[in-house]
């Protein structure tokens, strides 16, 4: 129960510090190059989902003829 | 027999084409080629699933009104989930799209799914814009007034006019979604009439006749698949994906909600920054503001208006459409309205007007060099004395209306009740320095790669990531004709996209990359068992 409890209170600080998207923005500068934080985020997300999908084992089902 | 005779009129030849074409076996089928079997194909579905939930939630929006979701917590959390599914709808039809470029999907007559595909992508793009355009709050503000530059320079402006809400807005509801949902028909029956594109050869036999017809080394992708077939349920798996994409949009608008940025007003402008109010608007009364001198559409500014190359403009081939005298509409005509109860102020307008413009023109430029050491008390400015005739007070008058937002209804007002068109303040504000100022505190300007940029942390439009790029590099960097040169790369680009299956060179990509072979590494894998 007590684990529980615990993890409720992280989860919540998570959900907390999650649900401040309104806040003072966040980027990432390099030289001519900035990208906010949420974009890079987006944009790694995609490249782990498109990797993810070519190489995880698809479900496999007997032929049918 | 009916179905057998011969067809008779358009209605009878035109149901044995759909009946031909899309037999209910192929419109709804329940098996799929045994090469289907990649995480990388759901993603088409997926990105269905997402344009389902996005309309949706675009319904809901559209039947509660534009402005419901800045006054409703409940208005709030659909426009949340409009914005989530939206960002789900793009991040699943980008996946779509690199899967379907690395399986070069386009083989096999199938040219024309790919660029119907790829249209439905740029159309989205287009829809998603309209959408920004619409939010009513700042961030849309900021985007209409620097989008506007490209459309200008590309003489599309002069028609589509991103300041014109009322335009924008039934564009984004009506049209732009329509021609989007009529695209995605036409691109998924085609998926459906040419089948899932087979596998590129594994390698070419060396002796044909050993091949095993279940699982063939170098598929024809033009003859229809023959061979082993595995069970399929469209129906299941898009329900599946629907229930998918609605659980992930509610939860990512729970945890994050929607941002909406408070609108700029001239009330708040005027307030906030009242040095840069008068400073722009005394630009505005002489003539020499950034809209005053802007060019087509606004203005006729003699060689004014961006060009691709050379003397080719199509700013100013388009020419003046929507005509904006800066003078006589940020100034003269809201300062007239109070004039009529305002003998002072009637004085100093009819002062201005019968003043000859040599004149005009040493009254203002006093009263811009006197705005240097401009104080303010109670609101009212207080500057040195000068020879600014009739100028000061006029500037007076148009700061305490804007104060007290006299001047927000002012600059709409027009001869009709209602009012959607707020081409005139937006031009006016961005003029000033003070919209930009809040731009530039949320990264949103050209050169912090704002086109990508949404305010606050959260996820913007990271799609249109190489038409911001160009703006950072030289010679677009400091290029006065930036904008009709980037749109004319941008507008190619696009165009190389849709016609990739005719791109030698880069149709070939995909053999080179070899991605497909770990996609249809089942597929191989089977082919060389069988062959052995």
């Amino acid at each position: 129960m007590r684990m529980l409890a615990l993890l409720a209170v992280a989860h919540l600080q998570l959900v907390g510090a999650l649900g401040s998207l309104g806040g003072k923005p966040h980027y990432i500068h390099h030289g001519w190059f900035l990208i906010s934080v949420a974009n890079l985020v987006v944009i790694v997300l995609m490249i782990v989902v498109f990797v993810l999908a070519l190489f995880l084992r698809f479900p496999r089902e007997r032929d049918k003829r | 027999m009916s179905t057998q005779a011969e067809p008779v009129g358009w209605t009878g030849r035109v149901r044995r084409a759909v009946w031909k074409a899309y037999p209910p076996e192929r419109l709804l089928p329940d098996d799929q080629p045994a090469y289907v079997s990649s995480w990388v194909y759901v993603f088409g579905v997926l990105t269905l699933a997402s344009l389902i939930a996005v309309v949706s939630s675009g319904i809901v929006l559209v039947i509660f009104g534009p402005a419901w979701w800045h006054v409703s917590s409940v208005g709030h959390f659909v426009n949340s989930l409009h914005l989530w599914s939206a960002e789900m709808f793009f991040f699943f039809m980008a996946v779509h799209l690199w899967g379907k470029f690395f399986m070069a999907a386009w083989r096999g007559r199938r040219a024309l799914t790919w660029m119907v595909g790829a249209i439905c992508f740029l159309a989205s793009i287009a829809t998603a814009f309209t959408g920004y355009l619409s939010q009513q709050n700042f961030d849309s503000q900021w985007i209409g007034t620097q989008a506007k530059d490209g459309l200008n320079a590309s003489g599309i402006g002069a028609f589509f006019n991103v300041l014109n809400v009322g335009q924008i807005l039934v564009w984004h509801v009506i049209l732009l979604p329509l021609a989007l949902i009529l695209l995605v028909i036409a691109h998924v029956l085609l998926v459906r009439r040419r089948g899932v594109c087979p596998p590129l050869p594994a390698a070419e036999p060396s002796e044909p006749a050993a091949e095993d017809p279940d699982y063939p080394r170098s598929p024809d992708p033009a003859v229809e698949w023959s061979g082993a077939k595995r069970r399929y349920d469209l129906i299941k798996e898009l329900v599946s994906a629907l229930g998918v994409v609605v659980l992930l949009t509610v939860v990512f608008s729970a945890l994050f909600s929607s941002p909406d940025s408070k609108a700029v007003t001239a009330a708040r402008w005027a307030n906030a920054n009242p040095t840069d109010f008068l400073s722009t608007a005394v630009t505005e009364l002489d003539r020499t503001s950034g809209t005053a001198t802007y060019g087509p559409p606004y203005t006729h500014t003699p060689g004014a208006g961006q060009t691709i190359v050379d003397s080719l403009s199509l700013q100013r081939l388009v020419g003046v459409h929507i005509p904006i005298d800066t003078a006589q509409v940020f100034v003269l005509a809201p300062l007239s309205i109070g004039s009529k109860n305002d003998p002072p102020l009637a004085a100093a307008l009819a002062s201005y007007r019968s003043a000859s413009p040599a004149q005009r023109r040493t009254w203002t430029r006093a009263y811009t060099n006197a705005l240097d050491k401009v104080s303010f008390r109670d609101g009212a400015p207080v500057i040195a004395s000068g020879d600014y005739g009739p100028v000061a007070l006029m500037m007076r008058d148009l700061l305490a209306q804007a104060q007290s937002g006299g001047l927000d209804g002012a600059l709409v007002a027009s001869s009709h009740f209602y009012q959607t068109d707020y081409t005139r303040p937006l031009l006016f504000f961005s003029d000033g320095a003070y919209l930009e100022s809040l731009a530039e505190q949320q990264n949103l300007l050209g050169d912090q790669w704002g086109m990508m940029n949404e305010t606050g942390n959260y996820p913007g439009q990271a799609w249109l990531w190489l038409y911001t790029f160009w703006y950072q590099i030289p010679p677009f960097k400091t290029s006065d004709n930036a904008d009709a040169q980037i749109w004319a790369i941008m507008a190619l680009l696009s165009l190389a996209l849709v016609l990739i299956p005719f791109l030698p060179g880069i149709r070939s990509l995909p053999r080179h990359l070899r991605v497909y072979r770990v996609i249809w590494r089942d597929y191989y894998r089977r082919a060389e068992a069988t062959r052995e």
